[in-house]
C-alpha cells in the first residue's frame, strides 16, 4: 500500500483519500485514482465476525463461535492488514497452557474441572486491530483539590505534548473487548511481517470497517486514552472532574496488525466454554471456566452460620 | 484546463444585474440568469485566471424529484402563508454549482476566566412555626467561590463553508446548509455536464474574513465549553488563526422563484441538490394574522369568563 504524508500536519493519507483525515488539507491530485476492487468475506451468522474469503472455506464454521458462515460482497473500500505477527506458540504448548490454566482456577471453580475438561476444538486465528503512533499537542482545563479554598474544587489548565506509541485499538468481532485487552500486550510488535508460516486450518479475521469509520475509531480510542493520561500525569492532585481537553494532532500513523491467538474450546458437563491464548505468549490466557453454585451456597451457609453464632455467644455472655 | 476544451464547448455568460459569472455548455445558453432572472445575461471571453475548483459535491436531486419536493415545500407551508402561495407556479429552475471556499485552520486562544466552584454550607435560622412559637431549624445554602484561570486552547478547526459566489450570498448559502462533506469528489469537468457552474467571483480575500468570522463563532462556543467549574463569567480570550487552507469546492444548489397571486408576486426558492433541504421566505397574509389576532383579543376573554362563571357554580 502506498502511502504518502500529509503536508500541513504530517499524517499519513492513503491512495483515494481526498483530505488529510486529521486537519482537512486537501490531498494532491494523482494522475491516476486507484479503482477500489468490491472484496469478498465470509461473515459468521453467529458473531458477525468477518473472515477472509478462501474457497475451500465455504460453508464451514466461524473460528470464534462455530456457527455457520455465509459468503458476502461488500463494495466499500475496506481496510485491509497491513502486516502480520507470527505465532510462535504451536498447538501442543497451547493445549499445556489451557490445562495448567485449568488447574489454577479459583476456589468457586468446581474442583473436578481439571480432570473432566475435554478439548472440543482448538483453532490458530488471527484476529485484527488498529495500531497507532501520533503526537498530540493537549490544550486541557480541569477541576482539581489542589489549590482549593472554601470550594473542594479549584480550577486548573494547561498544556502539554503527549506522544503515542504503539497503541492497539481492536477492531475484532469475533473476540470481545475484554479478550482482546487481556492479549494485547503480549505482543511483540516487531515481529510483524508479510511472509510467515501459517499452521493449519489458521483463519484469518478481516477487517469490515470502512475506511472513514476505521478513523472515527481511531481518533474516539485517541481521546479515550488521552483523557486517562491527562487525568493521571498532568491535573494535579488525585481528585478530578470536568476534563475538558482538545488535541491537536500531528503524523498520526495507523497500522493495520493482524494478531495469532488460539481459540480453545472445552466441554465441561456438556456445556462449551471458550478459552483464548495469545500465539505469541503462552502464559497469557483469558477465558470462561464452569462456576461451582455448590461451593457458593456452602460459603453463604457457613457465614451465615458463624454470624448466628456469634450472636448467640454474644446473648449468652450479656445474660450470663 | 486542455481537456476541457476537448469536452463540449463552454460559454461564460455575465449578468449585467447580479455579477454573477457562469459557466454553461452551448445547450444551456439562456437568456435569463438563474440567480436572480434578470435578462441582462451578456456572454463573453471565458478568463482563466480564476482559481480552478479542488472538489465538486455532485448533484443527487434530479430536475423532476427537485421539482416534485419543492412543489409540496410550497403546499405545506403553515397557516399564515397566503392561500394563492400555496398554488403558486415554480419558474425558472435551475440547477446550479455554487463555488464556496472550504476553509480549515489551527484556531488557538490565550483565555482568562472567572471559574465559579459552589460550595455548600449548613446554616442555621430561626423562624416561627405555624402555632407561633420561635423555632431554629437548619437549611442547606450553596455558594460560589469564583477563582480566576488563564490558560490556552488550540486545535483543527476544519469545515468551513463560505460562499465565493456573487449570486448566491453567504447568508443564503447557510440556509442550505449543511452539505455533506463526505460526498466529496476531487473536480472533474465532466461532472458538470448539463448543469450550470459559476466561476468564483467574489474576492478570496473577503472569503477568508467571512470564514475566520465563522471560524471565531466556533471557537468561542468551544471555548465556553472548555471550561471547567460549576460556571463561568468574563471570559475574554483573542482568537488567532494560523496554517491556514482553503480550497475551492463547488456545491449543488437548485435555484428557482415561486410565482403566486394576482400581483404575480415573486419569491425566491433555493433547494440543497445534495439534502433535498428546501429554504425560501414565505410570505405571510396579514389578513390571516390579523384575524387570528382578533380571535384571541375576542375569544381569550370570553373563555376566562366561561371558566370562572363554571368555577363559580362548582364553590357556590
Amino acid at each position: 500500500m502506498t502511502r504518502s504524508a500529509c503536508s500541513r500536519c504530517g499524517t499519513a493519507t492513503e491512495v483515494g483519500d481526498l483530505r488529510c483525515a486529521i486537519c482537512a488539507e486537501p490531498t494532491p491530485a494523482k494522475a491516476a485514482e486507484v479503482e477500489v476492487q468490491p472484496t469478498m468475506l465470509l461473515r459468521c451468522t453467529g458473531c458477525s465476525a468477518a473472515l477472509s474469503h478462501e474457497a475451500d472455506q465455504e460453508g464451514h464454521a466461524c473460528g470464534f463461535c462455530g456457527e455457520p458462515l455465509e459468503l458476502e460482497e461488500s463494495a466499500d473500500p475496506l481496510e485491509s492488514v497491513d502486516a502480520t505477527l507470527p505465532f510462535t506458540v504451536d498447538g501442543a504448548a497451547a493445549k499445556a497452557a489451557l490445562q495448567s490454566w485449568l488447574g489454577e482456577q479459583s476456589f468457586f471453580q468446581p474442583s473436578d474441572l481439571k480432570a473432566s475438561a475435554r478439548i472440543d476444538s482448538l483453532r490458530p486465528l488471527w484476529w485484527v486491530a488498529w495500531c497507532f503512533d501520533a503526537d498530540a499537542l493537549m490544550s486541557w482545563a480541569a477541576d482539581s483539590e489542589v489549590g482549593s479554598r472554601e470550594s473542594e474544587w479549584a480550577p486548573h489548565s494547561g498544556e502539554v505534548m503527549l506522544r503515542f506509541e504503539d497503541v492497539i485499538v481492536s477492531a475484532s468481532r469475533g473476540l470481545t473487548g475484554a479478550e482482546t485487552r487481556a492479549l494485547e500486550s503480549s505482543y511483540e510488535l516487531v515481529t510483524a511481517g508479510d511472509e510467515l508460516e501459517v499452521p493449519d486450518g489458521a483463519l484469518q479475521e478481516e477487517f469490515d470497517v470502512q475506511r472513514s469509520a476505521a478513523r472515527a475509531r481511531v481518533q474516539a480510542a485517541l481521546r479515550h486514552i488521552g483523557a486517562a493520561r491527562l487525568e493521571r500525569e498532568e491535573v494535579p492532585g488525585v481528585r478530578c472532574r470536568n476534563l475538558h481537553f482538545e488535541p491537536l494532532l500531528r503524523s498520526l500513523e495507523t497500522r493495520r496488525l493482524a494478531f495469532p491467538a488460539w481459540v480453545l474450546a472445552y466441554r465441561y458437563r456438556d456445556e462449551l466454554y471458550r478459552v483464548v491464548i495469545s500465539g505469541q505468549d503462552a502464559e497469557c490466557v483469558r477465558g470462561k471456566a464452569p462456576f461451582s453454585f455448590a461451593k457458593l451456597l456452602l460459603v453463604v451457609g457457613l457465614v451465615i452460620c458463624a454470624v448466628l453464632l456469634m450472636g448467640l455467644v454474644g446473648a449468652l455472655i450479656s445474660f450470663g | 484546463m486542455e481537456e476541457q476544451h476537448t469536452q463540449e464547448p463552454e460559454y461564460e455568460i455575465r449578468c449585467a444585474e447580479c455579477g454573477a459569472n457562469l459557466i454553461v455548455g452551448e445547450h444551456l445558453l439562456t437568456a435569463r440568469c438563474p440567480y436572480c432572472a434578470s435578462t441582462s445575461v451578456v456572454e463573453r471571453e471565458r478568463s482563466s485566471d480564476r482559481p480552478r475548483p479542488t472538489f465538486i459535491v455532485p448533484f443527487t436531486w434530479g430536475a423532476d424529484r427537485a421539482r416534485d419536493r419543492i412543489k409540496r415545500w410550497i403546499g405545506n407551508r403553515g397557516a399564515f402563508a397566503p392561500r394563492a402561495f400555496r398554488e403558486a407556479a415554480i419558474e425558472g429552475l435551475r440547477g446550479v454549482y455554487v463555488p464556496a471556499w472550504l476553509y480549515g485552520a489551527v484556531g488557538a486562544a490565550d483565555y482568562s476566566a472567572s471559574i465559579g466552584e459552589n460550595y455548600t454550607r449548613v446554616e442555621t435560622y430561626t423562624t416561627t412555626d405555624s402555632k407561633g412559637n420561635t423555632v431554629t431549624r437548619t437549611r442547606v445554602r450553596t455558594y460560589t467561590e469564583w477563582r480566576s484561570l488563564t490558560g490556552r486552547y488550540q486545535g483543527w478547526m476544519v469545515d468551513f463553508l463560505v460562499s465565493a459566489s456573487e449570486g448566491l450570498r453567504n447568508e443564503e448559502l447557510e440556509a442550505v446548509e449543511p452539505f455533506d462533506l463526505r460526498g466529496l469528489r476531487r473536480y472533474d469537468p465532466r461532472l458538470l455536464a448539463g448543469w450550470i457552474a459559476e466561476e468564483a467571483s467574489v474576492d478570496r480575500t473577503a472569503c477568508m474574513g467571512d470564514a475566520r468570522g465563522e471560524a471565531e463563532t466556533r471557537l468561542g462556543r468551544s471555548i465556553s465549553a472548555f471550561m471547567p467549574g460549576d460556571s463561568h463569567r468574563n471570559l475574554r480570550y483573542a482568537a488567532e488563526f494560523s496554517e491556514e487552507t482553503a480550497a475551492l469546492v463547488l456545491l449543488p444548489v437548485w435555484i428557482g422563484s415561486a410565482r403566486y397571486g394576482a400581483d404575480e408576486e415573486q419569491v425566491r426558492i433555493l433547494m440543497n441538490g445534495q439534502s433535498g433541504e428546501v429554504v425560501g421566505s414565505v410570505p405571510k397574509s396579514w389578513m390571516k394574522i390579523l384575524a387570528l389576532v382578533l380571535a384571541v383579543l375576542v375569544g381569550l376573554p370570553l373563555l376566562l369568563m366561561g371558566c370562572a362563571s363554571v368555577f363559580g357554580l362548582v364553590f357556590a
